[in-house]
């Protein structure tokens, strides 16, 4: 076990680090040209070299790529172009809005998909089913982009039940804002979980053992919480796990149009302001972020279901 | 992906301006007479500040902040939306008068008595010069090149010196500034942010923090940043005006996209709004209830397709003038709603030297095919023409490739990132056919002219002057102007430049654009500045006896 799980962690780092170059031999080879970006359009061409030279953009990419693995390896992630604030700094801000996010998101898939889930098999081609499809189709093929688009219309301007946009400030404010982007980000998500489970409960429910339990007398609740469901958590498990890590580099579109402070809304403009070490600074926190959830995940499939075997 | 976003964006604006039959102001004004004191005004921006630093410190959205944060020995009168050109005169702030010297080189100041920073200590004449020396010697400063005139900075820039040669504390009310040679519009440059009063101890001390931590003298403080998020600005009591400002504080939201910021300004949440998504300023345009409290005003810009002269086929001036005459610029005002003005040139209505005389390139699609026949393209030409990727840009490029499709110019449209694209366009060997546009750092016709058409930015990359535009006789009479002391005569020089300019059309000219804000009718005593765009100074509001907002009477 442990020397799995330290062969995993050595796999991880080399993907981290193969995503991290692989970032910064693209940004260093797009025709965009940072410090431009950094100083606008009224910068004077010797100004453009001095700020080069501050950063090492005056040397060529294999100079470039010395400066940054030497920055790298001692741990520090460089400052930001744009703002000269720390990197590890910025994205230590920006990541508890960003995990609120992602949980708030999780927590709305679990527990309206996962019941959803189970009604849709236990009342399998009736009307909940029919219902429980109808929403999912929806859920999944409704891009995010225009589900928020809708509950900001909705429920933040035209009922004024909820903000606009924003953070909120204070634990009950905060949940105030939380909702409609946690909705937003969940609406795939709870379409998707409940169809898995679905599928799931489908199968389990025709099981054997199933129909052993039903034939000993014991009741349909008891049949389906305690034998069924159990056993249709398990890729619930891996699915949850991969979510988290995807969601922890940031929910681009939805942190957008909510203005929320997170991940996703900094790299996306930090894309636009050419802000390399910001960039590859987010690009390797979630690159952690998920090769760690895959890591997780396995483990604790390992320690649910004792017929996968580490090796 | 941003492209998604806007556009979700903009289907949320469309729909909110059509979307129900009661959307006038929720509030009216208390009625009051005289401006007061107090009360706290929320706004939003649609980016974040990344720096206060006024060394480093920019960009447009920033400059709102460093002009807040830090007053300078001259600076702005209030703008009036009645006098074309008001608040771009020069008034004395922390300097109360000066001198200058008959030779034009030496600027001697003398300090307003007893002005302090914002944390009680005094102002002197040796902060000035500190913060100056500090902006020459900052290596990510963009500011230097704006203090070349001034004797001695040369070598600060290139650490050859410690200190600036051509600055000098006389005493503690008295700054002596020596140019190396004479510039007229020297004295804007002293009502830039960069250009204001640093202590030392403090500045040393703050270290890196000095990003968020600044000490200075303009009429507001920093109360508190949440970076990214809100940004919260108090009036600063020991400003030099005591009249000034009249707001208590100002809320400041970062990074509202546009569309959000429209309908949190609809639902009371934000007192002030600009860039309003087109259709909502077209739809506001239409109501009675909401018109006077949207406050246009000519800001210091100016949009125009920028042509490579030295490549084919903008060697040939007939090309460029037909494409001058094939554009449709009623077409292009129309596009954004009303808010831009047709140009004639590079300088904006109201702002010295401008000849406001000259008419712009008139619509005339056979006169444009004259001029292409005579120069040898009858049958029109294929061209490639970059522009940016956003909605707007897209847009009028959209146009103007249909008004050039009538002359026969066979326009192929190519979308950059504003990165890529400001990479692309100063380079001698890049695309020969682009959108441009000047914002002025300084309301001096040099800022826009110098800069853009003298032979002298013209650089292999990032070139200032793109068009790769050289005219001999035009760089003296550019010099000229920047020497000549007497302000007729400068004017009528700058006159001249712009008709050799509007000859020789090295841009299409198209338009400048208007800055549009609208605001609660509470709000009072506001009117966007020309230069600083969103100053609050003397901005009040009109509100109920117990500071709270008074809702609009039942009709």
């Amino acid at each position: 076990m442990i020397r799995f799980v330290l062969r995993r962690l050595v796999w991880s780092a080399l993907v981290v680090w193969f995503v991290v170059s692989a970032t910064f031999a693209m940004l260093t080879i797009i025709p965009a040209d940072p410090v431009r970006a950094l100083l606008g359009p009224h910068a004077t061409p010797k100004t453009i070299e001095r700020v080069r030279e501050r950063y090492c953009l005056d040397e060529d990419l294999i100079g470039q790529y010395g400066c940054f693995v030497g920055r790298i390896a001692t741990g520090d992630l460089g400052e930001s172009f744009r703002s000269k604030r720390p990197v590890a700094a910025i994205i230590a801000d920006r990541v508890w809005p960003t995990t609120q996010l992602a949980l708030a998101a999780i927590f709305l898939q679990l527990v309206i998909g996962v019941p959803l889930g189970i009604l849709a098999a236990i009342r399998r081609n009736r009307a909940p089913d029919y219902l429980a499809n109808v929403g999912a189709l929806i859920g999944q093929s409704a891009p995010t982009f225009f589900i928020g688009t809708l509950l900001v219309y909705l429920f933040g301007f035209r009922f004024g039940w909820f903000p606009v946009s924003g953070y909120g400030t204070g634990f009950w404010d905060r949940l105030h804002h939380l909702i409609l982007p946690a909705t937003t980000l969940a609406a795939v998500g709870v379409a998707y979980y409940s169809r898995v489970v679905r599928s799931e409960m489908i199968e389990i429910l025709g099981e054997d053992y199933v129909r052993t339990a039903r034939a000993k007398g014991l009741g349909e609740r008891a049949v389906v919480g305690r034998h069924a469901l159990r056993n249709a958590l398990g890729p619930l498990v891996t699915l949850v796990g991969l979510d988290l890590g995807v969601l922890m580099g940031g929910a681009v579109v939805t942190e957008s149009i909510f203005a929320w402070p997170g991940l996703g809304r900094e790299v996306l403009q930090a894309i636009f302001e050419v802000d390399i070490p910001l960039i590859i600074g987010v690009v390797m926190f979630t690159a952690i972020a998920i090769v760690l959830a895959n890591l997780v995940v396995d483990l604790v499939q390992a320690w649910l279901d004792p017929r996968i075997r580490i090796s | 992906m941003s492209a998604v976003i806007r556009s979700a964006l903009a289907a949320l604006s469309l729909l909110a301006a059509c979307g129900s039959s009661d959307r006038g102001p929720h509030y009216r004004a208390a009625g009051a007479t005289t401006p007061h004191r107090g009360g706290t005004l929320h706004w939003s921006m649609v980016q974040q500040v990344r720096t206060l630093d006024p060394a480093i410190a920019y960009d447009e959205i920033t400059a709102y902040f460093t002009h807040a944060l830090f007053d300078t020995l001259v600076g702005y009168a209030g703008s009036d939306p009645a006098r074309p050109g008001s608040g771009l005169e020069l008034v004395p702030h922390l300097a109360e008068s000066w001198t200058i010297s008959d030779d034009h080189l030496v600027y001697t100041f003398t300090l307003r008595p007893g002005i302090t920073f914002s944390d009680g200590q005094p102002v002197v004449a040796g902060d000035f010069v500190y913060g100056l020396e500090r902006v020459l010697a900052t290596a990510e400063s963009p500011f230097p090149a704006f203090l070349d005139d001034v004797a001695g900075a040369k070598d600060v820039v290139d650490h050859k010196a410690a200190h600036c040669a051509g600055l000098r504390a006389i005493d503690d009310r008295h700054l002596e500034i020596r140019l190396s040679r004479p510039y007229a519009g020297f004295l804007y440059i002293l009502a830039m942010s960069f250009a204001t009063p640093q202590k030392q101890a403090w500045v040393q001390a703050a270290g890196d923090q000095l990003r968020r931590k600044v000490l200075g003298t303009g009429p507001w403080i920093v109360e508190s940043w949440d970076e990214g998020q809100r940004l919260e600005l108090a009036r600063n009591p020991r400003y030099w005006d005591p009249t000034r400002p009249l707001l208590d504080r100002q809320i400041v939201l970062e990074n509202i996209p546009g569309d959000t910021a429209y309908l949190m300004f609809e639902a009371g949440d934000l007192d002030v709004v600009d860039r309003l998504p087109a259709p909502v300023y077209t739809w506001i345009q239409t109501r009675d209830d909401w018109r006077p409290f949207v406050h246009a005003s000519s800001a210091m810009n100016v949009y125009g397709e920028r042509m490579n002269v030295r490549k084919k086929p903008f060697d040939d001036v007939r090309v460029r003038r037909a494409l001058n005459y094939a554009l449709n610029k009623e077409h292009v005002v129309r596009l954004l709603s009303g808010g831009a003005t047709p140009s004639h040139g590079l300088l904006p209505p109201g702002l010295f030297g401008r000849d406001e005389t000259l008419a712009p390139y008139p619509y005339d699609p056979a006169k444009a095919k004259a001029l292409l026949a005579e120069a040898g393209y009858p049958d029109g030409f294929d061209i490639e023409y970059v522009t940016i990727k956003d909605d707007t840009s897209e847009k009028l490029a959209a146009s103007m490739q249909a008004d050039l499709a009538v002359v026969g110019v066979r326009m192929k449209i190519t979308l950059m990132s504003f990165a890529t694209y400001l990479s692309a366009v100063g380079r001698e060997d890049g695309p020969s056919f682009s959108y441009s546009a000047w914002f002025a750092d300084f309301p001096d016709p040099s800022n826009f002219i110098d800069t853009r058409f003298h032979s002298r930015q013209i650089a292999k990359e990032n070139s200032n002057n793109d068009s790769f535009y050289a005219n001999p006789a035009l760089d003296q009479l550019i010099d000229a102007a920047r020497l000549e002391g007497d302000a007729t005569r400068r004017a009528a020089m700058y006159r001249q430049i712009e008709r050799v300019l509007y000859d020789d059309a090295p841009w299409i000219w198209n338009y400048h654009r208007k800055f549009i804000e609208v605001t609660q009718p509470y709000v009072q005593g506001y009117q966007p500045h020309p230069v600083w765009v969103r100053a609050y100074e003397d901005a009040w509001l009109d509100l109920g006896p117990d500071g709270e907002r008074l809702p609009k009477e039942a009709p």
